[in-house]
């Protein structure tokens, strides 16, 4: 356990101390900053999905007046290192080979952004066209094993004889469920502006982790970490798409080099962004539970088909929210990835946690109605003592508190659970719940400092990244905390690698990580200064892991519950109340967290109901790349959606005794939907996103 | 890329005539997401916005005249309760920015099989006027104006001047099914408008074929069930809806695509058409909605 600082500052819903400054317009995103006599790049792509360039032609582009230069894999200046492994996304314009359609080709430097997009259209390219694959299916031969899927864990798990354990279940539940390839789509496009000069290269870019850009791109670019800054006061979302530099991040700093020292500025577009900022992998899962009559699990079988880039493994961690969320004695997790001739897929919030408990927590509301029992109750009935996966005790788990209380506000016992069986004005009626999860995550590599100014405030920096979360506000609150002073004697600094080193706002382990860093630094601080400092005394501290970690297991927990009405006739859904109970840790910010809470459950929503990239088989290519054709709920689709969390801390995560809340909240949220789609028309669908047609076979 | 920006709408036409690669522009709301999207690049864009007269509504001869260039919330706002099918299916139009700057003009113009001003357009029995500088006017009745996926019967040099209706002599109704709440393109829709004068009801198909259309089949077998003056007094007999929608959903020819497959569509559309046969037929006994 650590010894947690006392919560002043912590728990108050501040106001956002970067609020005014978006409101009018002050606050400059990587795209608005300040630099001398920029000049505008735009990409060119590749418009096949696999082969080899013959022959591009950059004369009519570079001919058209305010056009500096058109770089290609001809002339482009090298890359450092051997373009193996991770770095085969970013070893942009070193090949002519063509991966996935959308690849960046070429760019365009020139004066503005219209010249540089009009040039670009210019570029003729001439390919050597081979077959390519785009599709996924789980009947594939070539689906293999990868040695890990993200985030460390293993591919596979086997606990005990499923086989036989679904051979006795009396009762069994075994299908299959699908969820679509789906895009992050953050407000704020990827923008980034390099400059390129004798100090090396400086990077305003809207990113998660200007560390982690750093890291990735010095030793590509040849460059001393030392002599790359990367800077982002303020980014409009990224929800995983922004964790780790993407192509275009390497397209300007080749651009940079080229302009004798001038700026360039790189906006992506919305449809670029469908080809090279990352995607969720479509799925396709299995889950076979077998359980007593009483609903008590004997087996647990999750196992995933996805897709991975050819060039680039990714491997979603789809099935291991079935490794610990249930006390089934026998369970057997597998992820399968078939390598397609497909852009990049990446972090996409919640990554394997979002789609994995949308098969789970449909099916367990399958096993429910199988066993004729309550979902909420089935849910208590197979909750562990011990996290079955590790056997270790959980730091915390109120799971059942989270479904009792939810079920009590959301008026649950009064529940009929007959489906289909109410109907209201042409509207069949109808409620489900699902549980949420998400681990709590402690990242490395964060340090912090605390400075004491001349005006009597203590300064704090970290290179940490507000994504439009609320860090400016949080971390300042933990600060105060720490340093047992009022927020107002706290100046934060974030958002640029001149300060020390900080994880990627990821995970939703950023605020851990970097407030464990704060108080790391505070404490050596007061160690060192005492009470009454003086200016320019400064103390840096780090985040050590909680001695804690060893021995418990943690996790957040939440149960989410929907209300929705489908038009007995149509098929259209509407979904008037969603609610959610969280167990989180402590809240640093009730304000902010709740907008991470009901803003994931709306992307839930949308992911139940909306989101969905068709991807064109005969050209590889995502069809509905743009916000008019992929859609995403909009505010008339989001009735009354409402978080609640318990009251808590957990002492054994970190000193603010905080575990993440930045994802939690779309765990469950489309299952939940999907179950209350069920209980109100007696349609289960186990294919998202539900449209209309799909209630109609 | 020129950008024309005639003063008037004899200039207009003028330019027009001239231009035969300029691409009238009036809310833009369709225009300029096909040249974001590269769809096309026009030599020239020839801005209607301008010619003032466009974005006006009159009466003429007992009938309304709406401008080409009348937004969606002006129009919904001015002679909403006049046209009450058509005002409908605008309310339904994107979002209010779309509403401010779109127009029923330029929804003609795009002809898209999906857009919400067709179906209420054909029910209502609408005319188009259009004209050019060398033919002079014409009138093309709405059924006649959609020739197939974004094709009209607007010819090169002409433009489209306004929409005629006859304010509604009866109930109208418009249903649009969508993916989402708003800011959506119908999967199906579907328009009525009662004729009560010329005992007939009038239907307009959108998003289900080629170009939206009438149900011709459906509207003669309702105007065949309820021949002679007792039936628009009564209530609608037993299982009428049902047939008149069948009847609709089989007059769609609707693919099978990523907004949704075509047997949904036919029956979505069947479903629409009982549901706002029925309505209009609850306001008509009601003596509310015009009658
Ligand atoms: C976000 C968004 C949401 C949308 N949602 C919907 C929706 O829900 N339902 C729907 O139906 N549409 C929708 N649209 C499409 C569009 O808004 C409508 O079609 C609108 O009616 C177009 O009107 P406009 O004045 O903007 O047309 P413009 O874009 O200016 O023109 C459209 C076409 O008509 C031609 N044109 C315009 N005026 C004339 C004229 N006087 N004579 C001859 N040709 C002319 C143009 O050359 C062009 O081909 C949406 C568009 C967007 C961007």
């Amino acid at each position: 356990m650590t010894e947690t600082i006392r919560a002043r500052a912590m728990g108050r819903p501040l106001e956002r101390l970067d609020g005014r400054d978006k409101v009018v317009g002050q606050a400059p995103y990587a795209y608005e900053q300040q630099v001398t006599d920029p000049l505008y790049l735009h990409p060119v792509q590749a418009v096949i999905a696999r082969g080899r360039i013959n022959a591009i032609d950059t004369a009519d582009a570079e001919s058209l007046p305010g056009v500096v230069t058109v770089l290609t894999h001809l002339n482009a200046p090298r890359l450092t290192g051997d373009g193996d492994g991770d770095d085969r996304e970013l070893w942009v314009l070193q090949s002519d080979e063509v991966h996935f359609r959308g690849q960046f080709i070429g760019v365009v430097v020139a004066e503005t952004s219209e010249i540089a997009r009009h040039a670009a259209d210019l570029v003729r390219v001439e390919y050597e066209r081979w077959p390519h694959d785009v599709e996924l299916s789980a009947d594939r031969d070539d689906l293999y094993a990868p040695d890990k899927v993200n985030a460390g864990h293993d591919t596979d798990t086997d606990v005990g004889d499923v086989a036989a354990a679904l051979a006795d279940a009396p009762v069994v539940v075994d299908h299959t469920y699908r969820t679509p390839m789906e895009y992050n789509n953050p407000m704020e496009p990827h923008a980034t502006v390099a400059v390129w000069d004798a100090g090396g290269l400086t990077m305003y870019d809207s990113t998660q982790g200007v560390h982690v850009v750093r890291q990735r791109l010095a030793p590509l670019f040849g460059l001393d970490p030392g002599h790359v800054r990367v800077v982002a006061p303020h980014v409009g979302g990224g929800f995983g798409s922004k964790g780790a530099p993407h192509a275009h991040n390497v397209l300007a700093g080749l651009a940079a080099q080229v302009t004798g020292g001038r700026p360039v500025k790189l906006a992506v577009t919305r449809q670029q962004m469908f080809s090279v900022v990352g995607h969720r992998t479509p799925t396709i899962q299995r889950i076979g539970l077998g359980a007593e009559t009483d609903g008590r699990l004997t087996a647990l079988v999750h196992e995933v088909v996805e897709h991975t880039s050819r060039i680039v493994e990714y491997a979603e961690q789809t099935a291991v929210v079935s490794r610990m969320m249930y006390a089934a004695p026998n369970r057997r997790t597998r992820h399968r990835l078939a390598a397609l001739d497909v852009p990049v897929p990446f972090w996409m919030r919640a990554p394997g946690e979002a789609p994995g408990a949308f098969a789970l927590e449909v099916a367990m509301d399958e096993l429910a109605v199988a066993c004729g029992l309550d979902p909420v109750e089935l849910r208590i009935r197979n909750e562990p003592d011990v996290d079955p996966e590790s056997g270790r005790p959980f730091s915390g788990r109120r799971m059942s508190e989270c479904l009792r209380e939810g079920a009590r506000r959301f008026g649950w016992e009064s529940r009929d659970p007959t489906p289909a069986a109410r109907l209201r004005d042409g509207w069949l009626e109808g409620t489900g719940v699902a549980a949420s999860v998400y681990p709590r995550i402690m990242q490395t590599g964060n340090r912090a400092w605390v400075r004491y100014g001349p005006d009597g405030r203590y300064e704090v920096g970290i290179g940490a990244v507000d994504i439009g979360t609320g860090t400016w506000t949080a971390l300042t609150q933990i600060a105060a905390d720490a340093l047992e002073v009022p927020v107002e004697e706290v100046r934060l600094r974030i958002g640029d690698t001149d300060l020390p080193e900080a994880a990627v706002a990821g995970g939703s382990g950023g605020l851990s990580a970097w407030g464990s860093a704060v108080v790391g630094a505070a404490r050596a601080f007061r160690e060192k200064f005492g009470r009454h400092p003086s200016a320019g005394d400064e103390a840096t501290g780090t985040a050590p892991e909680s001695p804690a970690a060893e021995d418990f297991s943690m996790y957040s927990f939440g149960a989410q519950f929907a209300h929705v009405r489908v038009h007995a006739d149509t098929g259209e859904i509407r979904v008037p109340r969603m609610l959610g109970v969280f167990t989180v840790g402590r809240v640093v910010n009730p304000r902010t967290a709740r907008s991470q809470f009901v803003g994931a459950m709306t992307m839930g929503l949308s992911m139940a109901l909306h989101e969905e990239a068709v991807l064109d088989p005969r050209f590889g290519h995502v069809v509905n790349h743009d916000l008019a054709t992929y859609h995403i709920a909009t505010h008339a689709d989001v009735q009354d959606v409402d978080a609640i969390w318990l009251d808590e801390e957990d002492p054994r995560s970190n000193p603010m005794g905080i575990r993440g809340i930045g994802e939690i909240g779309i765990v469950g949220a489309a299952a939940a939907v999907a179950n209350a789609v069920h209980h109100a028309t007696g349609v289960r669908v186990r294919d998202l996103p539900i449209t209309p047609d799909k209630l109609f076979h | 890329m020129e950008f024309l920006r005639p003063l008037s709408w004899e200039e207009a036409l003028a330019l027009r005539a001239g231009r035969p690669d300029a691409v009238p522009i009036q809310g833009g709301t369709d225009v300029m997401v096909e040249i974001n999207f590269e769809v096309r690049r026009p030599g020239a864009l020839l801005d209607l916005n301008p010619v003032r007269e466009l974005a006006e509504w009159e009466m003429a001869e007992g009938r309304l005249r709406i401008g080409a260039g009348l937004p969606y919330t002006r129009l919904i706002e001015e002679v909403g309760d006049r046209v009450p099918g058509l005002a409908q299916a605008a309310r339904t139009v994107g979002s209010p920015q779309i509403r401010n700057r779109g127009t029923v003009g330029g929804n003609l113009g795009a002809a898209s099989p999906a857009g919400d001003c067709h179906p209420p357009l054909l029910a209502a029995g609408a005319q188009v006027e259009v004209e050019s500088a060398a033919g002079g006017v014409r009138m093309i009745p709405a059924e006649e104006f959609y020739l197939g996926v974004k094709r009209t019967a607007l010819r090169d040099d002409e433009l489209i001047r306004a929409v005629w209706l006859r304010p509604a002599e009866g109930p109208q109704h418009f249903s649009k099914v969508g993916t989402r709440n708003a800011m959506v393109i119908a999967v199906c829709s579907f328009a009525i408008a009662l004729h009560p004068a010329e005992r007939r009801v009038g239907t307009g198909i959108g998003s289900a074929a080629p170009t939206p259309l009438r149900a011709a089949e459906a509207e003669e077998f309702l105007a065949g069930e309820l021949a002679g003056e007792p039936a628009w007094g009564r209530s609608l007999p037993d299982g009428l809806a049902e047939r008149f929608g069948e009847l609709v959903g089989r007059a769609a020819a609707p693919i099978d695509d990523v907004r949704g497959t075509a047997a949904y569509r036919r029956h979505a559309l069947a479903v629409m058409a009982r549901r706002t046969l029925t309505w209009a037929w609850q306001d008509r006994l009601a003596g509310t909605g015009r009658s």
